[in-house]
């Protein structure tokens, strides 16, 4: 393994208990500051290995260090080290976004001082400290997209997973956020992406992996794949995925049981 | 000192979870009060029954009230952990590094906390309706343990539920289990007073044994074998329905 090498997966396979392959026999590597794109259509893996590495979920073989720290062995410290803005909203509605700040911070092993001096820092950056004691179930969608993201960042951690960060929310506040992870990431922190928006990974992916039926396709810069097709990001996601394809690759597994629907 | 602090801040979070939004409370605190005031007015004549051995329906009927306001207040738990598995929260939960335990764990001493609270609420207010309780603070005590123990066991069912089946409508449904636990048991009548199939099925039910549990030491005062045996009853369920609990809990979140 490289030194600068933040995120090293090899030879990851995930079935599910349904006999779904999830993930199949995937290799790649993130690198310690880098804004990391992992692009798929819906289904084909992402984040189910967004999940894995984030010890939600046991692979079913492969091997996975996060931070140096080797998955299944270590992964406490893993979740130190990692903040997931996980897809859709995962908030306590019945609490207020100081609340849920706060029993974040705890968990994370920040006294309560500390815990309030980074959830006031976060409500202001987030623009949410004028409601930050009314209930979650009041925001908007995108209030709480971004208190979601604070949460992500509570403890700052090294690596930050996005799992379609910007879904939902209108241009403005997207271009916001965009803003806000750019400097994230120029400030050290690496982040690693999902987003169907190829513009979004366009403007913010130093290199992207392009994923579909479990399988990494294509990993490259944005820049190089763009030349390579010769488009631009969207071409390059239906070249590496286009429903030709995709209809090739269901037809010829039709007999196959664990056919992924 | 890290750990405690983790266990308890997931124990207020579960509090708070189980008492938010507030109006949601007042069914837990109406349905208790209700039996209470409904059956003990129904019922008074009762006391004129031969082997009937209580003063009044009233004090007799006070305990299970008392029960139900346990019931009521501990079904919701199923219903709030698919809530948090279904939004995603929990994953959020899982995420930081604690003890997944230790989730579970605070959230069913906030149920039990919740209960013993309720249960002494209730017993304030019974007491402005003629209830009268005897066996001192000690006896107080007991049945807030029991409160805290049988509240835990009967959260059992409905987290074993929400871990299996994830599905709220399964969770929201196992409110049916209250019926047969609650009122085949010596709620309405004595067990001397009982005949027949329905004296065993009031016998077989452990419900039974933490009602006498209670009516024995809040109504006569009587802190002995009627009192353990409701305690060690109640222990038991609650080992049962939680172990079943956390064999779902492994089997369907960590995987």
């Amino acid at each position: 393994m490289e030194d600068n090498q933040i995120i090293n997966v090899k030879n990851l396979t995930k079935i599910y208990p349904s006999k779904t392959e999830a993930v199949s026999d995937i290799s790649f590597s993130v690198k310690k500051g880098e804004f990391f794109g992992f692009l798929g259509p819906n289904g084909a893996g992402k984040t189910t290995t967004m999940r894995i590495l984030a010890t939600l979920l046991f692979p079913t073989s492969g091997e996975v260090s996060v931070n140096g720290f080797e998955l299944g062995k270590r992964d406490d410290q893993i979740r130190c080290s990692i903040g997931f803005a996980l897809q859709g909203i995962t908030l306590d509605l019945t609490a207020s976004a100081w609340e849920n700040l706060i029993l974040i911070g705890v968990l994370y092993e920040m006294t309560r001082v500390e815990a309030k001096k980074r959830a006031e820092e976060l409500l202001t950056l987030f623009g949410l400290d004028k409601v930050a004691d009314s209930w979650v179930k009041n925001y908007s969608g995108g209030m709480r997209k971004r208190l979601d993201l604070a949460i992500a960042l509570m403890h700052e951690p090294a690596i930050l997973f996005l799992d379609e960060p910007t879904e939902g929310l209108d241009p403005v506040a997207r271009r916001k956020v965009w803003n806000y992870l750019k400097e994230l990431n120029q400030n050290g922190t690496t982040i690693f992406l999902t987003t169907h928006y190829m513009q979004e990974a366009d403007f913010l992916c130093e290199r992207i992996s392009i994923i579909d039926q479990g399988k990494i396709m294509v990993t490259d810069s944005p820049a190089n794949l763009k030349k390579k097709i010769g488009g631009d990001l969207d071409d390059v996601f239906i070249h590496y995925t286009g429903h030709d394809i995709q209809e090739e690759q269901l037809d010829l597994k039709a007999p196959d049981p664990y056919v992924r629907q | 000192m890290v750990e405690i602090r983790k266990i308890f801040i997931l124990f207020v979070r579960g509090f708070k979870q189980s008492t938010r939004p507030y109006p949601a409370l007042l069914p837990e605190f109406l349905m208790p009060f209700f039996f209470f005031i409904i059956n003990s007015a129904a019922f008074q004549r009762v006391v004129d029954l031969p082997g009937f051995s209580h003063s009044t329906y009233l004090q007799f009927y006070a305990p299970v009230a008392l029960l139900t306001a346990i019931f009521v207040s501990s079904g919701s738990t199923g219903l709030e952990l698919v809530t948090d598995i279904s939004t995603g929260y929990m994953d959020r939960l899982f995420l930081a590094p604690v003890n997944r335990w230790y989730i579970v764990f605070a959230k069913l001493a906030a149920v039990g906390v919740k209960s013993a609270s309720l249960v002494a609420f209730m017993m304030i207010l019974f007491t402005f309706f003629g209830a009268s309780f005897q066996g001192g603070i000690f006896g107080i005590l007991l049945v807030f343990i029991f409160a805290f123990i049988f509240a835990m066991g009967w959260a059992g069912i409905g987290l074993s539920l929400a871990f299996i089946t994830k599905n709220p409508r399964v969770v929201q449904s196992s409110f049916i289990f209250f019926f047969p636990f609650s009122f085949i048991t010596t709620s309405q009548l004595p067990l001397n007073l009982l005949q027949g199939w329905y004296k065993i099925a009031v016998q077989i039910n452990p419900v039974t044994y933490v009602l006498e549990g209670i009516r024995s030491v809040l109504i006569k005062g009587q802190i002995g074998g009627t009192v353990f045996l409701g305690l060690i009853v109640a222990i038991v369920f609650a080992f049962v329905t939680l172990s079943i609990a956390t064999w779902a809990f492994k089997r369907s979140v960590l995987h």
